[in-house]
């Protein structure tokens, strides 16, 4: 059922995609995978189960009375996103290629990176809203206030390095033999920067540091990200040429 | 494919006297480090293997560019060699490092900045390989090595700038007899001509290498020709 | 400080380090040896398989795909040149 709607979907989107504008094709490939995901949840739900069942794990795993809570809350939150994100971003590509929809976008005459800059966004927007679920989460289960504006823009401007990358590295390696266990090994040494910078302002919004040793990170993240994405942007096309 | 070249045939010659010439130097040469004894000989042989490990590995992200450009195999068949070459030679220099560590911080393994991005480039590097191993078109295989050699190649100096930026090492160190965390030491003029001939030496040796491992590949393509040829 | 600390004999380290480069190294050249050696084995047993071509089999190959296509084209340039090197 699922599968049909999609199907009308993404002729729709075909239709759409002809007309040729690049930002009408990056907004058609995002309501496409949003308006999947808000029928059937499956993506959703699988991430959201995870990251629970991740700080479970964590707090059998680790200590976190409340002295050693405040030092490794930024590591423990983002072991958590880095996981779930495999998730999401496998699934998110899986279900591109087995219902052949990546086929169907392949056809039509506009930019290979307006797929990307799509897959990028909706993938983005899960992990988002799964962290957004996550956090409180974690700040009730630990009485730690997570919602300090430092740290949500910590949060996105991480997620959208590690999603950016992430979005290329499965759309190569959903076309692998070993497919979804490859994307963990490929994705976790590229995305390191973007963990360490990630943690380490996390760290500082939490701990009350100052400004600018938290801004070096930061600062970082944003390089990490635009760099990335102008490569992912330049070679997407590689990826998913027949 | 006919038989070795003789240019090849002398540098095979050349890199193993080359390589001979290299350990005395470090072994017998040099003389003792006050500090850390015997075990800072490695040094040596460490600084040759890591340094050309990465020019190796520059020379990847480059080969990787070309061949997105150009589509002829031949790059991606350079690009393979270079990194296998350098993926040994990294191995080396990270096994050395922590043989260093050992005596003269008391632990296997310190999680400073260039060690630690040794391990991880030197993963991303075997990545690359499993990456290969699960593809069978040998143009998608190409791409998509290059993609990720090229990837790879740019997050592994940011690692290192980031690990250096935002983590304090603290190495335990025996007796406190050195002061600085890098465990550094100065060198004598005669470590410095060993430590300038292991450079050369091992770049010479990974030229050697490189290029034997070149014509494995063409090789190997030679081989795979054949065979869709007779398939046929 | 007045006391002379004395060296420490730190050889064992050293001895490991330098077999395990030359172990490693060694390992390497024979791996690239053996590799080659299978290879050009494969080849020759690929190569007299070929032999007895059957004479209905006149036409070769059709087209190849375009990536074999242009690697081919890449290797007989290649191998032209190759073989002017050497001499």
């Amino acid at each position: 059922m699922v599968n049909k709607a999609t199907e009308i979907e993404t002729m729709t989107i075909e239709r759409t995609l002809s007309k040729g504008s690049f930002i009408k094709a990056v907004s058609a490939v995002v309501w496409k995978d949003l308006r999947a995901e808000f029928r059937s949840r499956e993506l959703f739900s699988a991430m959201l189960v995870f990251s629970l069942l991740i700080i479970l794990i964590f707090n059998f795993a680790l200590e976190l009375d409340v002295k050693t809570r405040q030092s490794v809350t930024a590591g423990v939150l983002w072991s958590t996103f880095a996981f779930a994100g495999t998730l999401g971003l496998n699934r998110s590509m899986a279900i591109e290629k087995d219902r052949g929809c990546l086929d169907g976008l392949l056809l039509a005459p506009v930019d290979r990176s307006a797929i990307y800059f799509g897959k990028v966004i909706s993938n983005l927007v899960f992990m988002l809203i799964v962290e957004a679920i996550v956090l409180p989460v974690y700040s009730v289960l630990y009485t730690v206030n997570l919602f300090q504006p430092g740290l949500l823009l910590v949060i996105l401007l991480g997620s959208i390095g590690y999603v950016g990358v992430g979005t290329l590295l499965s759309a190569m390696s959903v076309q692998t033999r070993t497919r979804d266990i490859l994307l963990p090994i490929l994705l976790f040494p590229v995305v390191i920067p973007v963990l360490l910078a990630a943690v380490k302002a996390s760290s500082g919004f939490l701990t009350g540091s100052e400004l600018a040793d938290i801004l070096l990170p930061i600062n970082l993240l944003i390089a990490y990200d635009v760099i990335f994405i102008a490569v992912a942007f330049m070679v997407f096309d590689s990826v998913v040429e027949e | 494919m006919g038989s070795k070249p003789t240019a090849l045939k002398i540098l095979d010659i050349l890199s193993i006297i080359l390589l001979a010439i290299s350990t005395y130097l470090a072994l017998v040469f040099a003389p003792t480090e006050r500090v850390m004894g015997d075990v800072q000989r490695v040094f040596y042989f460490h600084i040759g293997t890591a340094w050309t490990a990465l020019l190796g590995f520059i020379l990847a992200a480059v080969f990787s560019v070309i061949y997105l450009v150009t589509k002829d195999l031949k790059w991606d068949r350079l690009q393979v060699a270079s990194i296998e070459v350098s993926l040994v030679f990294f191995l080396i220099t990270i096994v050395l490092g922590s043989i260093w560590a050992r005596p003269a911080w008391n632990t296997w393994w310190t999680w400073d900045p260039r060690l630690t991005t040794a391990a991880v480039t030197e993963l991303i590097y075997v990545a690359y390989f499993m990456l290969r191993q699960g593809i069978d078109d040998p143009d998608k295989r190409a791409r998509f090595g290059a993609v990720y050699a090229l990837v790879g190649g740019l997050s592994a100096p940011i690692t290192f700038f980031a690990i250096r930026l935002f983590r304090t090492i603290h190495p335990v160190v025996i007796g406190g007899t050195n002061p600085e965390a890098d465990g550094g030491f100065s060198m004598t003029a005669d470590m410095r001509v060993a430590f300038f001939f292991a450079l050369f030496a091992f770049t010479v040796i990974f030229i050697d290498l490189f290029w034997n491992r070149i014509r494995l590949g063409d090789l190997q393509e030679k081989v795979e020709q054949l065979k869709l040829r007779m398939s046929m | 400080m007045f006391f002379q600390e004395a060296t420490p004999d730190t050889s064992g380290y050293m001895i490991a380090g330098y077999v395990i480069t030359f172990l490693v190294m060694a390992l390497y050249v024979g791996s690239i040896y053996l590799r080659s050696r299978n290879l050009k084995q494969d080849m020759t047993t690929l190569n007299e398989l070929e032999e007895p071509v059957p004479p209905i089999q006149a036409t070769p190959a059709s087209p190849p795909t375009r990536s074999m296509a242009a690697s081919q084209n890449n290797k007989s340039a290649k191998t032209v040149t190759k073989k002017s090197r050497r001499k």
